[in-house]
């Protein structure tokens, strides 16, 4: 019997538990779940307070970072049992195949180890030390950052580890956690508190995580009202109760359903980096079967490059093929591939109907393993599908024209020849609000010429093809940072200057004034 | 040709609704089927392009299996009849399924339409015979000329019923009304017929809870409610629907049909469940399909035919599909045994998907933020 919520010691005592199964019947995980009410809420919320008035309120940052950094080392290491219950429990649903798993954990604390977690703390809050005390910040004025004293964090169970930055934000903000689990995936996040409390007790002592049922109207406005500080991942209906609900003043960062999408300029499209290019690409789509917001639905790749979006397809297509043997894919609902097969049915008539207007003899090498639909290049709709045989394991639409759809995801995804970036500007008109990060291959100059041109029109992270799925702590989130929206501040402005310069800050090596780094 | 293959056609169709009691006629469907595909192949120019394309020669297929599905979705992006531009009887709007905006399916006439559809409805709405009064959760077809359901329903009001009517006008529900109309149905020992879709009779019902309110209809009144625009994609189960109809206006079990269809589709699927209470005989599973429609069920990975009772991607054969084409690949779900046809709920969303941009989510964002109409047609 697996536990699927973890609670500081003593609160335990007394709790009323249900047993749920989890995941595909045939080898399903019996889940140990607590019973929760309104009076629990309310009594763990105190106790989580009271905790971190005595654990967490004080403690040196430094050491939060070296508990954490510990963590995160044990998540990294393939011999350490935390590591290993991680990568079995979260296969066990089926959703995600290991080799998938082992990368997202891999991508969740490598930044975090070998001085990660400090350089994430100074870049949004200028020192390491800005929770301790007062630092010196720009113009001379010292700050200190306050983290909320406690945070309720709301978790989306569509991808593996999405609830690792999070959890370690609220204790790097010196906030007690209460954290609502997903039922898609309710295993990491407690297993990831047991392990920080196995660590570092005082930590351990200010984190609650459970699961109740999403929407329950009397459990979710009782913590909503409550808390400080609200992060939420999930769809509108989710993100609505949350607004609803929320303490004025309460700091509420919501994330919302979004897709990423890639741009590729013509200078990147040559034949000798074609197959490198391809493989990133595959990895970007690959990379949790597209249930992520980082992950890319659509290329839109520029004509009149050395490499046409035409071969630029076939490429992504034999580079999917491939990954589908080395990042397996994970199990695909029926009503998600009766939608891929619509999908493809669709594109198919699309292009022949471009094929009986202009037909064509243009004869196309297929990617082992798989068949191509041939049409001949058009102005609307698909000219071309290539599709693994026998599956819905990959899809690659061409069109000839930019638009902006998200697909039914599972490794589906549309390439769009484009002139420029006006052209995926024009696309995006009116929908930016729903793109998380835009991979961008291009290099030099065009590099810096492009990402001006895609964040003015507000798109929030751009990140190379090939680590669109690895971002850093050090980015954003929904165009937002990860402390910063939770942190208030107190400053210090100095008096005025007399005769002689009064030092504002104890005599270091540094002048006063000068943003210190650490 | 058109007129002459049209009225074959409906000849067919009507002689075959009328010998019903069988539901197998595979000769018949087999020869009627690779005609119609003849005719549709020659005379719908994107379907042309299309059959051409795959390599198939219609003049020389000898089995319905062989004719190539279009998928629903082809409707929104092409003009998928054979009707004359200009010349319709009747033009049918899609649902927003996969993309936002409305397909076209246009009719060069009705009388195949209603060929299907009535029969259908007779045997599975009124097979005892009876003439009742219909009360129609709806609008009118006239308010709303673009709804293959409400035309549906008009139909069906208009050849089998006492008198008809209609709760929704000019797009709003007029709650009033039903109390009024229904009040005096409950009065009488007149049974009614009610006609809607099952999310405006949830509404009435929440209505009706909130009041501390209903109504006892006379034995023998009967209601068919539809998906409207999905079949049974519900945000309730069958049971609350059920619990519902039997609550708030006394219709048991036994007098509650749900029918599934789709604008793309001439014909209808029925629960069998007033039928089995009239025949005095134990109800079968799922809803039937029509002796001149033949559903295929395929594996949603493979899209190779799964046997009986397995769950499956329904691509449907529809005889009454005169002007669009008669094979019609959808992305519902559901399981067949022999004629009988279960079309797979979904599930309430049991969970928000997080930061993933879920596909239906995008469309139903963008759909919400279009002119708003009170029902969707089908």
């Amino acid at each position: 019997m697996t536990s699927a919520f973890y609670l500081p010691l003593g609160l335990e005592e007394g709790l009323e538990t249900t047993v749920q199964r989890f995941g595909p019947a045939h080898d399903a995980l019996e889940l140990h779940l607590p019973v929760v009410t309104a009076d629990d809420l309310t009594r763990w919320i105190e106790v989580l307070r009271e905790a971190r008035e005595t654990n967490l309120a004080t403690l040196a940052t430094s050491h939060i970072i070296r508990s954490l950094d510990k963590v995160a080392a044990r998540f990294l290491d393939s011999r350490d049992p935390a590591r290993r219950e991680a990568i079995d429990s979260l296969s066990r649903s089926g959703r995600f195949t290991v080799p998938m798993i082992e990368r997202a954990l891999d991508d969740a604390f490598q930044p975090l180890v070998r001085g990660g977690i400090t350089k994430w703390l100074v870049s949004e809050l200028g020192s390491v030390h800005a929770l301790d005390r007062p630092v010196a910040g720009p113009g001379g004025i010292l700050r200190r950052a306050h983290g909320p004293e406690w945070m309720l964090q709301i978790y989306a169970g569509n991808v593996p580890a999405l609830p690792v930055w999070p959890m370690l934000s609220a204790l790097l903000l010196k906030a007690a956690l209460l954290a609502k689990t997903s039922a898609r995936e309710p295993l990491l996040a407690p297993l990831l508190a047991r392990t920080i409390a196995e660590v570092d007790e005082k930590l351990g002592a200010c984190l609650a995580v459970v699961w109740w049922k999403g929407g329950s109207a009397d459990l979710d406005p009782v913590a909503i009202r409550l808390a400080p500080a609200v992060m939420v991942f999930g769809g509108d209906e989710a993100l609505a109760g949350v607004s609803r609900h929320a303490a004025r003043g309460a700091h509420v960062v919501l994330h919302g359903p979004k897709v990423s999408l890639a741009y590729v300029e013509r200078r990147a499209l040559r034949f000798a980096g074609l197959r490198a290019l391809a493989a990133r690409a595959a990895q970007d789509v690959s990379l949790y079967d597209q249930q992520g917001c980082l992950s890319p639905h659509a290329f839109y790749v520029e004509r009149k490059g050395e490499v046409s979006p035409e071969k630029f397809t076939e490429a992504l297509a034999s580079a999917l093929e491939a990954a589908s043997a080395d990042l397996p894919r994970g199990e695909v609902p029926a009503e998600d591939a009766a939608r891929i097969q619509l999908l493809r049915a669709q594109a198919r008539f699309e292009a022949a109907g471009l094929a009986a207007y202009a037909p064509t003899s243009v004869e196309l090498m297929d990617p082992p393993g798989s068949r191509s639909v041939l049409g001949n290049v058009g102005i609307h709709g698909a000219t071309k599908v290539v599709e693994s045989s026998g599956s819905t394991s990959w899809t690659v639409i061409l069109e000839d024209r930019a638009r902006f759809e998200p697909g039914p995801a599972h490794r589906t995804v549309r390439v769009h020849g484009v002139d420029g970036p006006e052209d995926l500007a024009r696309a995006l008109r009116g929908s930016v609000r729903y793109v998380e990060t835009l991979g961008l291959e291009a290099s030099g100059p065009e590099r810096a010429r492009l990402a001006a041109v895609f964040t003015g029109i507000g798109i929030p992270r751009i990140a190379p093809v090939g680590r669109m799925q690895r971002p850093t702590p050090l980015g954003t989130h929904g165009g937002v940072r990860r402390l910063l929206p939770f942190a208030t501040w107190s400053t210090v402005e100095a008096a005025p200057a007399r005769s002689k310069p009064v030092r504002n800050a104890p005599a270091r090596r540094r002048a006063p004034g000068r943003r210190a780094s650490r | 040709m058109y007129l002459r293959t049209y009225l074959l056609q409906a000849e067919r169709l009507l002689d075959w609704t009328e010998r019903e009691s069988r539901d197998s006629w595979e000769d018949d469907f087999q020869r009627f089927a690779l005609g119609l595909f003849r005719y549709q192949s020659a005379s719908i120019p994107a379907y042309h392009a299309y059959v051409e394309h795959l390599g198939i020669d219609a003049a020389r297929l000898t089995d319905w299996h062989g004719i190539p599905p279009v998928p629903a979705s082809a409707f929104k992006s092409h003009d998928l009849s054979a009707a004359p531009q200009g010349k319709e009887a009747a033009i049918f709007e899609t649902s927003g399924t996969t993309i936002s905006r409305p397909g076209r399916v246009r009719l060069g006439t009705t009388l195949l339409y209603e060929a299907s559809l009535l029969p259908n409805a007779r045997r599975h709405l009124l097979p005892d015979g009876a003439r009742l009064p219909a009360i129609v959760f709806g609008p009118h077809a006239e308010e709303t000329p673009h709804s293959s359901l409400w035309y549906m329903v008009d139909h069906v009001v208009k050849k089998e019923a006492k008198s008809g009517a209609w709760i929704v006008r000019e797009g709003v529900p007029r709650w009033d009304l039903a109390d009024e109309i229904l009040e005096e149905a409950a009065s009488t020992d007149q049974p009614v017929l009610l006609l809607g879709t099952t999310l405006l009779f949830m509404a009435y019902f929440e209505r009706l809870a909130s009041a501390d309110r209903r109504f006892a209809l006379p034995a023998g009144s009967r209601a068919m409610d539809t998906g409207g625009a999905k079949g049974i994609r519900a945000e309730f189960t069958r049971d609350e629907v059920r619990r519902g109809f039997a609550t708030y206006l006394g219709i048991p079990d036994s007098h509650l049909v749900n029918e599934y269809g789709m604008a793309e589709l001439g014909s209808q699927f029925y629960d069998d469940t007033l039928l089995a209470h009239v025949k005095r005989r134990a109800r079968m599973e799922g809803k039937r399909i029509p002796p001149w429609v033949r559903t295929r069920v395929l594996d949603p990975e493979t899209l190779r035919e799964v046997p009986d009772g397995q769950q499956g991607i329904l691509v449907h054969y529809d005889l009454a599909n005169l002007d669009t084409p008669l094979a019609i690949q959808t992305e519902d779900l559901g399981t067949r045994v022999g004629n009988r046809l279960t079309i797979a709920g979904r599930l309430p969303a049991a969970e928000a998907r997080g930061c993933s941009l879920a596909f239906e989510q995008f469309v139903e964002a963008e759909r919400r933020m279009a002119p708003q109409r009170t029902e969707e047609p089908r």
